[in-house]
């Protein structure tokens, strides 16, 4: 099976939805991390957009401003906010997600000047106090996205964005369903196709999208794949690694990546006005290295998604100088391992095309360990 | 050249360096010159840099002597805590550690000072804990200052933390991440105070909240109130330190400056481990005077201040000598760095929550909490040091920056520009690590800032000379 061949993969960050959606007269707001309820941006009638960076690897303009310690995802989605490539964007929503992520905002912000911005400030753990301050952030969001964009946010606008909301990470987990088939219908490097260009989509089309595919899909012949993998780590949009690693006859039938399933791990909870149900949901359902208290939750999510799709093996993928996910992934490495999931630790750069052949050898010799070898 | 200092396989680096340091009382109160030369002479290099930054220069020998004796009858306090049936906890530098001192049955034992220690005292400083982390597999972009710190408890028999604490979540990831690891590793609690991104009144008056919770869970973890009246001794022993690090920090202001370079160091140590103790009062009170007594006498290491440099994040603490020592013998006055700037609030102390609000504030802006957890990183850091360097008087900054702080790394480049605009200050801008000399040597570290203060500070201190105007406008 030709990954994401009936797909076709994102190549451009205004691309022509979003064109679409701006000559219409619709306005953006960007974001960056699944934190950020994009049901509040859909209800003030606006376009979420989640900030990427598609492999962009020019971080010129960005290394005047961070650091070569910093996170080379984050520069390279500074770069395009400082090149004027997002200059599309109405609004910018920032949150706390690391160091690097506001680091990267604070000179998007210093440089650029938006009109719309707001800093998103997302405790670092669940408790009543915390969901307490949480909630009223997210009224000052929802205040500020009325007076910037004159709008109002109705709760009858906030539940229709809660269902179709709802209803993309329905899709999402049908198909998770379809990747882990003992014969897998869909890769992981499609899975991420998709995951990339919906996050720029409104949810009535992000879902149609995803049943779209599926629809494709349903029928087709299944994969034999000569090692079933899982891969876990921080936000990354490159398709282009999911692909590398797959043509070594691996298949990434599960993860727990930043784009990709944790972005739809949120499980809304029924109880409250939809701005509560919405911090509520939000603030549980955070399974990232930045929630302190919570590895065994997160540790416990990986395991039941390695034994639900029958992994035979998880890369932990990250970016040099991401130390949540550096430090989360000796600890991933220690449980799975001791669970029989044998784990293998990448430490790589964004977009970094010279990593590829490395990393390579390294995902052959992980795959002749756990009996996938070609 | 083993002179019988070298830590053994698996040994405890805490323990070890406490052993070491016991060395310190045998020495004489008052320390001639030769017995400095003869103190050096005994022992390997890296202790060397330590006795010479430390007893060198006779304005500081007698202060640090006096200061580590009691700093070391702090620690041999936390090695005895547990006997003596209280709880040992581990905590960061960013957090004020008199709240732990204001309970009967709690220690608090701050991991980078364990690691300056280390560094400092031991026999090939913190190296082989630094490794010892990487061969956990844990990533080389860590911080070296708590890494060094927490990793000696990993290895090895000896003292072991009944719980780690930490304040950074939202402010440093490093730090936050590898304190959260320590309490996974070790199999013992962790307690959390997070300090929420926000400075609006909002932002603080959750933080009381939380700390309140926090110091309610401390309570129902050790099974022991904190006590108002012990609340109160110590915020009291806190205040009267506050009283002296004010005095200090206007004496700071004379020119040529009064202040020993190492005293920087020295109040960081003491705030860091040892505020709201009768010892942090004696040590400051001691500052305070020999400061005061070189004011009245004029008396500067150097022939001549060259420069007054403000360090806009933090001192390298791998080499007393080189770093402090060596500026002061070159004329070169450190001013503080982003740990000495610190905001006590009035302090009510007529009830325990009164007393609580007032921590709530000092915690909320304690050091780096504050500006790295703050609303905008840059602009806060900015605002704090610009206020400091412009109050102290500086003629430059040197952004010693420390690969591990993505934070300020993140942010430097707009710091430094907006510096020079807003307070006429230039920054040197240099990586390296507080702990670990493999990244940046000290060598380098002083050609630069020999070059930085000869080629940029000079220049701009050096009065402009006016060029002569040609009849027809062109300069001569």
């Amino acid at each position: 099976m030709e990954t994401t061949k009936t797909l076709g993969r994102e190549t451009e960050i205004y691309n022509d939805y979003v064109k679409d959606w701006k000559d219409k007269g619709g306005k953006v707001v960007g974001y960056a991390c699944v934190a950020t309820p994009v049901e509040l941006i859909e209800a003030a009638g606006l376009l979420p957009y989640r900030i990427k960076a598609l492999g962009n690897s020019d971080t010129e303009l960005a290394d005047g401003e961070m650091s070569l310690f910093n996170c080379s995802f984050c520069r390279a989605c500074l770069q395009l906010g400082l090149d004027g490539t997002y200059d599309f964007l109405d609004g910018l929503v920032e949150t706390n997600g690391c160091d690097h992520l506001r680091a990267m905002f604070e000179n998007w912000q210093h440089q650029k000047n938006l009109d719309c911005f707001y800093y998103l400030k997302v405790p670092h753990f669940l408790r009543d106090d915390s969901l307490a301050y949480f909630e009223e952030q997210l009224e000052q969001l929802k205040e500020l996205l009325e007076e910037k964009f004159s709008t109002r946010v109705s709760d009858e606008a906030l539940e229709e964005a809660i269902r179709g909301w709802e209803t993309v990470r329905e899709k999402w987990r049908e198909l998770s369903a379809l990747r882990e088939l003992e014969e897998p219908k869909v890769t992981g490097s499609e899975a991420l196709a998709l995951e990339v260009k919906g996050s720029s989509m409104r949810s009535e089309d992000f879902s149609r999208m995803l049943s779209q595919f599926m629809e494709e899909r349903k029928n087709a012949a299944g994969i034999r794949p000569a090692a079933r993998l899982m891969l876990c780590g921080p936000a990354t949009d490159e398709v282009e690694w999911f692909e590398e690693i797959e043509r070594l006859g691996a298949v990434v039938v599960a993860d727990a990546l930043c784009f990709g399933s944790r972005a739809f791990a949120t499980a809304m909870v029924s109880e409250g006005d939809p701005l509560h149900r919405l911090a509520e949901s939000y603030l549980s359902s955070i399974f990232c290295p930045r929630m302190y208290l919570e590895y065994a939750r997160r540790r416990d999510l990986l395991m039941e998604t390695a034994r639900r799709a029958r992994v035979d093996g998880a890369i932990y993928l990250y970016n040099k100088f991401c130390d949540l996910h550096g430090v989360d992934s000796v600890l991933v490495r220690r449980d799975l391992e001791e669970a029989g999931i044998p784990v293998l630790v990448l430490e790589k750069e964004y977009s970094a095309k010279a990593d590829i052949g490395r990393v390579k050898t390294r995902v052959q010799a992980f795959m002749e360990r756990i009996g996938g070898g070609a | 050249m083993d002179k019988g200092f070298v830590m053994r396989e698996g040994e405890n680096g805490f323990e070890r360096a406490i052993a070491i340091l016991e060395m310190i009382y045998k020495l004489p109160d008052n320390l001639s010159e030769e017995d400095v030369e003869a103190a050096k002479n005994f022992v390997f290099p890296e202790l060397q840099h330590t006795v010479i930054g430390l007893l060198e220069l006779p304005a500081d020998r007698e202060l640090e002597l006096f200061f580590f004796r009691l700093l070391l009858g702090i620690l041999k306090e936390a090695q005895n805590a547990q006997a003596e049936g209280k709880k040992l906890v581990f905590i960061p530098f960013t957090f004020p550690p008199e709240i732990f001192y204001a309970f009967d049955n709690i220690f608090p034992l701050c991991t980078e000072i364990v690691g300056g220690l280390i560094t400092n005292i031991c026999y090939g400083q913190g190296e082989r804990f630094w490794d010892f982390a990487m061969g956990l597999g844990l990533p080389d972009s860590l911080c070296s200052a708590n890494t060094i710190g927490t990793m000696p408890f990993f290895m090895g028999p000896g003292l072991r933390a009944d719980a780690i604490v930490y304040n950074s979540a939202g402010s440093c990831n490093p730090n936050a991440k590898i304190h959260a690891f320590a309490s996974d590793y070790l199999g013992i609690p962790q307690f959390i105070l997070e300090k929420p991104v926000d400075e609006s009144a909002r932002g603080r008056e959750l933080y009381f909240e939380y700390l309140k919770r926090f110091v309610q869970e401390l309570e129902e973890w050790s099974g022991s109130e904190m006590r108002e009246e012990r609340l109160r001794e110590v915020m009291e022993k806190s205040y009267q330190a506050v009283e002296l690090y004010n005095e200090f920090w206007e004496l700071k202001k004379a020119r040529p400056c009064p202040v020993p370079n190492i005293f920087s160091m020295t109040l960081l140590v003491l705030r860091s481990q040892c505020w709201g103790r009768q010892e942090a009062v004696d040590v400051m009170q001691k500052m305070v005077d020999m400061s005061k007594e070189r004011l009245r006498t004029g008396e500067y290491t150097a022939d001549e201040e060259l420069a007054r440099v403000y360090i806009t994040y933090i001192y390298w603490l791998f080499d007393f000598a080189g770093y402090f020592t060596w500026m002061e013998k070159e004329g070169i006055t450190i001013l503080g760095d982003i740990l000495a700037i610190h905001y006590f609030p009035e302090m009510d102390f007529s009830s325990k929550e009164s007393m609580l609000r007032g921590m709530a504030d000092i915690a909320f802006d304690y050091p780096m909490t504050r500006q790295m957890g703050g609303e905008s990183i840059s602009m806060r850091w900015l605002d704090d040091v610009a206020w400091a360097a412009q109050d102290l008087g500086a003629d430059a900054c040197i952004f010693g920056g420390v690969h591990a702080c993505k934070h300020t790394l993140g942010t430097a480049a707009y710091f430094r520009r907006e510096m020079m605009k807003r307070a006429g200050l230039p920054t040197l801008m240099l990586t390296g690590d507080v702990f670990d000399k493999r990244h940046t040597p000290m060598e380098m570290f002083q050609e630069e800032v020999k070059t930085f203060v000869d080629q940029v500070v000079a220049k701009k201190k050096a009065p402009r000379k006016r060029k002569k105007v040609q009849a027809g406008g062109g300069a001569e």
